[in-house]
């Protein structure tokens, strides 16, 4: 059954969300997906599985998608609605997540590809069984206003750019002073924080079947306004996640440090590289 | 939100943190997955990421330095040009003096000679 329904064909596509074996068929009941014109399906692969649903090719072209790129509450509704599907499948059976955004022009180009690439799926599914991600970030430490203290605004100082034409005699001495005091300290700050980015990698990976490090979230972003220091993402199994929490809460006591762990995650790190 | 029919059903067993951030899910639905390449070119890659993490980042600046973060002031890339340019004109100054210094200098020398 390709291109069912009233549309002309080449006006709908398929979306492919994740693959999973095909003796778990998922119940999918209740989640919606990224369109509502159909609902969320079961694309039969052999061995394998996949959760698939049409849509309306128009609203998945790549203009389309570099449009929803700018508009973050758009973007942000499109992710949760592909995490939400990813994340209901892999409930109830080992799931190999699809980026967002894996289309097909038609349901025997989506079966034929995926197809193709059974062996891959196979591969990531035995690897991710039992198996959950988890995210562990860690926080540069060093509180906020610190670095009005020392040398840093003597009252008097010359040198404020702002407002002069000409700055007084030692002004420059006076200012790069002050920038490489400002500079050392955080400098200082920064080494000791990534050292305990370090001891909390290695501590983690001791307990993990794999790990990947992440972009660092800049600051401003939803995590606040703490540089983080560490992003990074392990495959642990079921069985040790409770030994994971103790690790990272002993690594926050230990260090003093701001560790934060997210989990547990669909694998969605850990089932690209096979 | 609702308009667009997506449910998110808080009460599902979903394995993923209760109050996950956008960014975390992004860089995960984005970035990560096993790439299969489909059918319909759709370009969603690292950049993309990047251009959203700075526009929240931009967007936030104020409220970062009302909290007395400034770390982007040393970055060569971001520091304020005033900063800049109070220095370049005391550079100047000092090398006019320098330059008066060591013509006197000269001119002692010449004397001496």
């Amino acid at each position: 059954m390709t291109e069912d329904g009233p549309e002309a064909p080449g006006t709908t596509a398929l979306y492919v969300y994740a693959v999973c074996r095909a003796d778990g068929g998922p119940v999918l009941d209740g989640v919606s997906g990224v369109a509502r014109d159909e609902p969320l399906r079961t694309l039969p692969l052999g061995s394998l599985t996949a959760i698939v649903q049409t849509v309306r090719a128009a609203e998945f072209t790549d203009e389309a998608w570099q449009e929803r790129l700018t508009d973050e509450p758009e973007l942000e509704r499109y992710a949760r609605a592909h995490h939400e599907v990813v994340s209901v499948v892999a409930a109830q059976a080992p799931t190999v997540p699809l980026p967002l955004a894996t289309l097909y022009t038609a349901e025997d180009r989506a079966r034929l590809v995926l197809g193709n690439e059974s062996a891959r799926f196979h591969t990531a599914l035995e690897r991710i069984a039992h198996h959950a991600e988890w995210g562990v970030k860690v926080y540069a430490a060093g509180s906020p206003g610190e670095d009005d203290g020392g040398t840093a605004r003597r009252p008097g100082t010359p040198g404020t750019p702002e407002g002069r034409d000409r700055p007084a005699p030692g002004a420059g001495r006076a200012y790069l002073e002050r920038r490489r005091t400002l500079r050392a300290r955080r400098e200082r700050r920064r080494e000791d924080s990534l050292r305990v980015a370090e001891t909390v990698d290695t501590q983690v990976c001791r307990l993990a079947k794999a790990s990947r490090r992440l972009r660092p979230h800049g600051p401003g972003t939803a995590d606040g306004h703490r540089p983080q220091v560490l992003n990074a993402t392990y495959l642990v199994a079921d069985h040790r996640s409770a030994e994971l929490e103790v690790v990272v809460k002993d690594l926050r006591e230990r260090t003093g440090a701001e560790i934060e762990l997210s989990g547990p995650w669909v694998p969605y790190s850990f089932v690209g590289e096979v | 939100m609702t308009d667009l029919g997506f449910r998110y059903d808080t009460g599902h067993p979903v394995p993923g943190p209760p109050n996950t951030n956008l960014a975390d899910i992004l860089e995960r639905v984005l970035d990560k997955g096993i790439v299969i390449a489909g059918d319909i070119k759709i370009d969603l890659l690292d950049i993309e990421l990047l251009t959203i993490r700075l526009r929240l980042f931009v967007a936030s600046v104020d409220t970062a330095k009302k909290a007395g973060i400034d770390w982007w002031e040393t970055d060569p890339a971001l520091s304020s040009r005033a900063a800049r340019s109070a220095l370049q004109e005391e550079n100047r100054e000092l090398r006019t003096r320098l330059e008066a210094l060591e013509s006197g200098f000269r001119d002692t020398v010449s004397a001496d000679a």
